[in-house]
């Protein structure tokens, strides 16, 4: 269909499609940056955290504190830049990981044994709590929020396509982020027994692996990656900090996991990526596209779930009740 | 948390209550009587009956805005309760059976190309619109519930999430629901009885449309009954319990959930229908994903597969909503304490409670599902399977067999169970009672 269009378009039009992929890259680097929250959560323990999304929120709410307590109101660059976000990134991911352990401490841990379906309404619980306090204590509107980017563009074709130094900020830093996750599962002890306890964790305890550290690990890893990609969201592209971000980010950043196979480290930035490119695309093409473009998200993620529910790459049994 | 021997002590005030019904009778026969089975569902229905007489017509709006969400969360309770698949998209049905209301007595606008006056054709009245709605949204219920039958668990939940974020968006998008604007809905017509006109259109006067409500409630709980003690709740039940044994078993297992899905949904749609009647105008943003959740945490609070529990969880949550916090809110900004400048609560003076109560229902509902999983009103085989261990010593059914084994199974993890509403036998048989 996309073809077709751009066959009649022309040279434009190409540059319309690039730019909307390039678009959708971009959100898909901080989706999967979310999205391997849920998928390090859920391979461990089988719950979907439904509170990432709003841990993902408090960490554009921490981002935009120090912002302001920095007393940072328009761009700036050079290394001042870099000092910047690099303090920002730990203070942030260090925020929503503590963040993140003690909800697992305080709602899921007291119900690991309790039937399925308990932990995902506590998890509900928390959302909604997490959610409602951000909005007692910032209001219900949006906040606007400088963008710290120069916006000297690298790449500038005709106005239309157009490559900025956050664009590549974006990727860069997901990137890194991602490979050292996949060092640290892959290469450490702690990463094994992580590994470990997602596959048996009866097994896993009998060898000799504290299963509750493990956990507790796993959930500061993942609300660190939130974290990360909190700051990158609220510097980059958001442009304003809100209570209610975190809910429709957080079922984007899910479907991503879903769609890359829900577990499945590799997965979730495969699916991170490909949901920021449909976004993307659907934003573009569709009519009404900004609309419309969330009933597409959510019916590639009822498509995937009805007729692949492992995913791209898992490999896991789905419907383990 | 340790594991504490034998059975808890009843609690002394308890005790005393059910003493008291044992030993009080009326016309011969003991109040516990009384409490029990259809008799206390023929009393409850007189109360709310002469309700509108006893009280202001503050409170009989509040009992319609309540008497809605006892539909939503009586067929919530048939999904989420009975049949055991959690549905968090079920403010679909709603918004499914509002927008039929809209569509039907308001009717689909048109503009008048050559004066450029906006007209609007009601296609139908209220009354065939109220089966009309419900049997739609049941339709929509099985056709959204076909696709996810193979899911299971928390998987379904997302789906069904999807669902009810999908729902609104569509009704968003077509331009012949108007979009974010939304559309009129319209009361049921006025009905003629000989001299004595009913008129539900006034919105001073709101006893008549109570009354309808009322009606549909006391209709979906009696349904929701007959439904539970038939076939078909059994066979719901057991796909819950366990759904290899239910289809090895003989019980369909395509058939037995998308009954579920359907007639759930047909009671949200209901509770649409009244709702665009009552409301008088509707807008995709009205059918938010905190509806959905709403309603679930009615149930929770209430008792998970409860009728009477959830029936409480919605009175008491729906009261707080239309109701306390706004009083709560009057109250404290009356307060002389809070009044003074100089007090450190001055401060409360500002503060609007209604903005709270998602935080307030987030609080209650981690608490619950925490401390007392089975809700205020327990249903009685839903708590054996969320306190295992006191499961087994109570059944003596052949499930209740199964469920020892299991409970045997789970010894090792006692020390993680939460024990502390754990009773013994037969002491919660007040909660029972209306069961």
């Amino acid at each position: 269909m996309h073809t077709m269009a751009l066959a009649a378009a022309g040279p434009a039009g190409f540059l319309n499609f690039l730019q909307a992929i390039k678009i959708g890259i971009t959100a898909g680097a901080i989706y999967a940056l979310v999205a391997l929250g849920y998928t390090l959560v859920y391979g461990i323990i089988e719950l979907i955290n439904f509170a990432h999304g709003d841990v993902f929120m408090w960490g554009t709410q921490v981002t935009f504190v120090l912002i302001t307590a920095l007393g940072i109101t328009s761009t700036i660059g050079g290394w001042q830049l870099v000092g910047v976000l690099a303090l920002l990134v730990v203070a942030a991911s260090v925020f929503c990981g503590v963040l993140n352990v003690t909800i697992e401490r305080l709602a899921y841990r007291p119900l690991r044994r309790a039937p399925r379906l308990a932990p995902l309404i506590a998890a509900i619980a928390v959302s909604f709590i997490l959610e409602n306090i951000a909005e007692l204590w910032r209001g219900p509107g949006q906040i606007a929020f400088p963008n710290l980017f120069p916006s000297t563009a690298l790449i500038n074709i005709n106005q239309t396509f157009v490559v900025e130094y956050r664009d590549v900020f974006i990727v860069v830093l997901a990137l890194v982020i991602m490979f050292a996750l996949s060092r640290f599962i892959l290469g450490t002890k702690l990463g094994r027994a992580m590994r470990a306890t997602a596959q048996d964790p009866e097994a896993a305890q009998l060898m000799g692996v504290n299963i509750n550290t493990t956990i507790a690990l796993t959930f500061l890893l993942g609300g660190a990656l939130a974290g990360a990609g909190a700051v990158v969201f609220t510097v980059s592209t958001a442009g304003y900090v809100w209570f209610f971000t975190g809910f429709q980010f957080g079922l984007y950043a899910f479907t991503a996991a879903v769609l890359g196979g829900i577990g499945n480290v590799n997965g979730a930035v495969l699916g991170g990526f490909m949901i920021g490119i449909v976004e993307g695309l659907s934003i573009a093409y569709l009519p009404q596209g900004s609309i419309l473009s969330t009933a597409v998200v959510f019916g590639v993620l009822v498509l995937v779930l009805v007729f692949r529910p492992t995913g791209f790459l898992g490999a896991q049994v789905p419907d383990k009740a | 948390m340790s594991v504490r021997s034998g059975t808890r002590p009843e609690p002394a005030w308890r005790a005393r209550l059910r003493a008291l019904l044992r030993d009080t009778t009326l016309a011969g026969r003991p109040l516990e009587w009384y409490l029990s089975g259809w008799r206390l569902a023929l009393i409850l229905l007189v109360v709310m009956v002469i309700f509108p007489w006893l009280v202001g017509s503050t409170f009989v709006a509040d009992a319609i805005a309540v008497g809605i969400y006892i539909t939503l969360a009586v067929g919530l309770n048939i999904v989420v309760g009975y049949a055991g698949l959690l549905d968090l998209g079920y403010v679909a049905f709603f918004a499914i059976g509002s927008y039929a209301e809209a569509t039907g007595t308001f009717g689909a606008l048109q503009l008048n190309s050559v004066t450029g006056e906006v007209i609007h054709t009601p296609v139908l009245p209220f009354w065939p619109l109220l089966v009309i709605g419900a049997l739609v949204a049941g339709i929509f219920g099985i056709v959204l519930g076909a696709p996810t039958l193979r899911l299971r668990g928390d998987y379904l939940a997302i789906v069904t999430l999807g669902f009810g974020e999908i729902v609104p968006i569509l009704f968003n998008y077509f331009p012949f629901w108007f979009g974010n604007t939304g559309m009129s809905a319209l009361p049921p017509a006025d009905i003629n009885l000989g001299g004595l006109t009913i008129t539900f259109s006034d919105p001073l006067n709101r006893i008549p449309f109570y009354y309808v409500v009322l009606a549909v409630v006391a209709l979906v709980i009696l349904g929701s009954f007959s439904l539970r003690d038939s076939s078909l709740g059994r066979a719901w039940v057991a796909i819950r319990e366990d759904e290899t044994a239910a289809a090895s078993s003989g019980v369909n297992l395509v058939r037995t959930k998308l009954l579920a899905f359907g007639l759930g949904a047909t009671m949200g749609g209901l509770g649409g229908v009244l709702n665009g009647a009552y409301i008088g105008a509707i807008s995709p943003n009205d059918f938010p994903f905190f509806v959905s959740i709403t309603v679930l945490m009615m149930i929770v609070l209430g008792g998970i597969g409860s009728i009477w529990g959830v029936t409480l969880g919605a009175i008491i949550l729906r009261f707080i909503d239309v109701d306390l916090l706004g009083r709560i809110s009057q109250f404290v900004q009356a307060n002389p304490v809070v009044n003074n400048p100089v007090s450190p609560l001055h401060f409360l003076s500002t503060v609007d409670f209604n903005q709270a109560k998602y935080l307030i229902y987030g609080i209650m509902l981690l608490l619950m599902i925490l401390f007392r999983p089975q809700g205020i009103i327990p249903d009685v085989r839903r708590r054996r399977e969320l306190k295992g261990i006191g499961a087994a010593v109570e059944s003596t059914s052949a499930i209740g067999v199964l469920e020892r084994e299991e409970a045997g199974a789970e010894l090792a993890a006692v020390d993680t169970l939460d024990q502390t509403t754990y009773a013994g036998p037969g002491s919660d048989d007040i909660g029972r009672s209306g069961d």
